[in-house]
């Protein structure tokens, strides 16, 4: 099973808010906090194939190229799942997420999920509809490992098409 | 094990930062810090370690000019129970969802007046017996209060939100100003709650203790406090700020919900020893913790970004080096933590936990020897660099000093795990290389859109 990682700088291991405006990237496999949700996607049996990120800025600058060539790299990639986050609480990343995997979901026929903690309240109003955002804690918050094994629940159910799939949803996600 | 680990950790860590009182206490504290630093910086200027420095300022502004600095750092530490018992008053208004934050807040400073002795005792030279004088004592204002302070503050506020709770308020007709309304909304919990602190006082006036404050300092404060002077007290805040940290949980945001209030008063309790011309003997000041354990961040990664900057040999150890170097000079290390990442990387856990401990010791040794001078009892920024925060929060180049052995212990003591990370990363930037695949081109610039 192929995974598809949509990170911000930060996650990405490309500097923190010193290097806000990255340009797009696309890696093959995972790279900087991929790291930390490998031993999760192994016990599902999924591997990283690529991460794709951009600066939060230049996210911020270029909404509409961001999310339209992110969506064209995950077309070329032909994962199995996209996963846009973890995003914590951070809220820039967590609009790109949002909007990348919704226009995912909407213009393409692949799987995708965004991840992001509770304090993005607006982001999660206007896009818990459009895609599955699962729960996870703030920066620094309790639960970091937990939240990666429902990410987990949604992807395998997803990609498996499990019925158990909606109560998952309700179970995990906004 | 790890799992084990997190599954006991958890709901501590769930418990700690999510407690009420607790979290008042740590963000009270927290805003009382800036006060602290600034205070701190008018002490340093009036005692700064170079007698030139010392000779220069008298020579332009005449003896005594000192004098005028210490009315800022008077306050900023001799007040410190009265700035504790209005921001931890302010922060559990916060927590118990009261609208009205500042009445709580001055609920809860009121009340700590009313029980702190009003009158004052001083030798008179010739007389037989001590004059007295109306006015509050900085005695009971500093220190010594603290913890009496965070009671009060607590204890305060939560009459004054039970009785708003219970509707105990004065209703005004619709057309009051809303500021007069929430004025007169607070008078009956401001009553009950200063009643009540008024009858606690009277009643610790006819016991053996004669004010609250002494009986708190004795069965309360002193006690505490005391385990802040056992050696292992620093090691096992390191410890668990750091195991915390490797689980993704905000370790000091945990831990200084416990260790703050007591770092905090080993720290004034060393300003206070010094302004009366005593020893200083706390080791584990604010400064202590904050600058001969951590460089660089939560795990004193410093050591770690230098080598990952200059030593590193997969790009993504060189970019995320040089990327964070700058940032962890100032001690902020979120970049690495995330990037790298420190966070539920098992190999990376070993040195993260043992390194601040490592710090710790040697700092702790370093002071106990007389290598370098007990910390003074100033707040600087924690962002204040390396080297220049040794020789500041000591008075000494020999902190300076001891910080730069420490970092090269730190050095030491990560390289193993960096090559072991930063052999594996170069591995996987070889293997993509060879690699020929559907996704071998991953390229922005060639994209098709349809």
């Amino acid at each position: 099973m192929n995974i598809v990682l949509i990170f911000d700088q930060g996650l990405a291991g490309a500097g923190g808010k010193s290097n806000p405006n990255v340009g797009l990237t696309a890696v093959k496999g995972g790279v900087g906090s991929a790291l930390m949700m490998e031993s999760h996607f192994e016990k599902i049996g999924a591997k990283v194939a690529a991460t794709l990120y951009c600066g939060n800025e230049y996210f911020l600058n270029n909404q509409e190229e961001v999310v339209t060539k992110m969506t064209a790299m995950v077309k070329k990639v032909k994962p199995d799942f996209v996963v846009c986050g973890p995003c914590f609480n951070f809220p820039d990343y967590a609009k790109m997420a949002a909007m990348i995997s919704a226009n995912i979901l909407e213009k393409t026929d692949f799987k995708s999920c965004a991840m992001m903690s509770v304090e993005n309240g607006d982001t999660i109003a206007d896009y818990k509809d459009k895609t599955p955002i699962v729960k996870m804690p703030k920066k620094g918050g309790t639960g970091l490992n937990d939240s990666f094994a429902d990410l987990c629940d949604l992807i395998d159910a997803t990609v498996k098409g499990s019925s158990e799939l909606e109560s998952i949803k309700e179970r995990i996600c906004y | 094990m790890m799992q084990k680990l997190e599954k006991f950790l958890m709901p501590v860590a769930n418990t700690l930062s999510k407690n009420k009182v607790l979290s008042a206490i740590r963000d009270g504290f927290l805003v009382t810090v800036p006060i602290t630093i600034v205070g701190s910086i008018f002490l340093l200027i009036a005692n700064f370690p170079l007698e030139g420095f010392l000779n220069l300022m008298t020579s332009v502004f005449g003896e005594g000019w000192d004098a005028y600095l210490g009315r800022v750092s008077a306050i900023a530490f001799d007040c410190v129970a009265v700035l504790g018992v209005l921001s931890i008053g302010y922060c559990y208004a916060r927590e118990k969802g009261l609208e009205n934050r500042i009445g709580g807040a001055v609920v809860a400073l009121v009340c700590f007046l009313i029980i702190t002795p009003q009158k004052a005792f001083v030798e008179v030279e010739g007389a037989t017996e001590a004059a007295s004088f109306s006015g509050f004592q900085f005695t009971f204002l500093g220190t010594a209060g603290m913890f009496l302070a965070m009671i009060t503050a607590i204890l305060s506020v939560e009459i004054y939100a039970w009785a708003i709770r219970k509707k105990l308020v004065i209703k005004m007709p619709d057309g009051v100003p809303p500021a007069v309304m929430e004025s007169f909304a607070s008078l009956i919990p401001s009553a009950i709650a200063m009643t009540i602190f008024f009858v606690v006082g009277i009643i610790f006036d006819h016991t053996s203790f004669e004010y609250v404050h002494y009986f708190i300092y004795k069965v309360l404060q002193a006690p505490l406090v005391g385990l802040g002077r056992l050696s292992g007290f620093e090691v096992i805040y390191q410890f668990l700020s750091t195991l915390f940290w490797f689980f993704g949980i905000n370790g000091p945001a945990v831990t200084n919900t416990i260790f703050s209030p007591i770092h905090k008063v080993l720290t004034v309790e060393n300003y206070e020893a010094a302004q009366a011309g005593l020893e200083m003997t706390n080791i584990f000041t604010a400064g202590f913790s904050d600058f001969f354990c951590n460089f660089g961040g939560g795990g004193s990664t410093l050591g770690l970004v230098i080598m990952m900057a200059f030593l590193g040999k997969s790009n993504r150890m060189k970019t995320l080096g040089k990327l964070s170097l700058p940032a962890g000079i100032f001690g902020i290390n979120e970049p690495l933590i995330f990037g790298l990442p420190i966070v539920l990387n098992p190999l990376m856990a070993i040195p993260f936990i043992l390194v601040p401990v490592i710090n710790t010791i040697i700092g702790y040794l370093a002071t106990v020897s007389g290598i370098m001078p007990i910390t003074l009892g100033v707040q600087l920024p924690w962002t204040c660099p390396i080297f220049f925060s040794g020789f500041l929060v000591t008075g000494s180049i020999m902190g300076t000093l001891v910080q730069a052995v420490q970092l090269v212990v730190d050095v030491l003591v990560y390289y193993p795990f960096f090559k072991l990370l930063d052999t594996r990363y170069m591995d996987d930037e070889k293997k993509k290389e060879g690699q020929t695949d559907d996704i071998d081109d991953l390229s922005f610039d060639d994209l098709e859109f349809d």
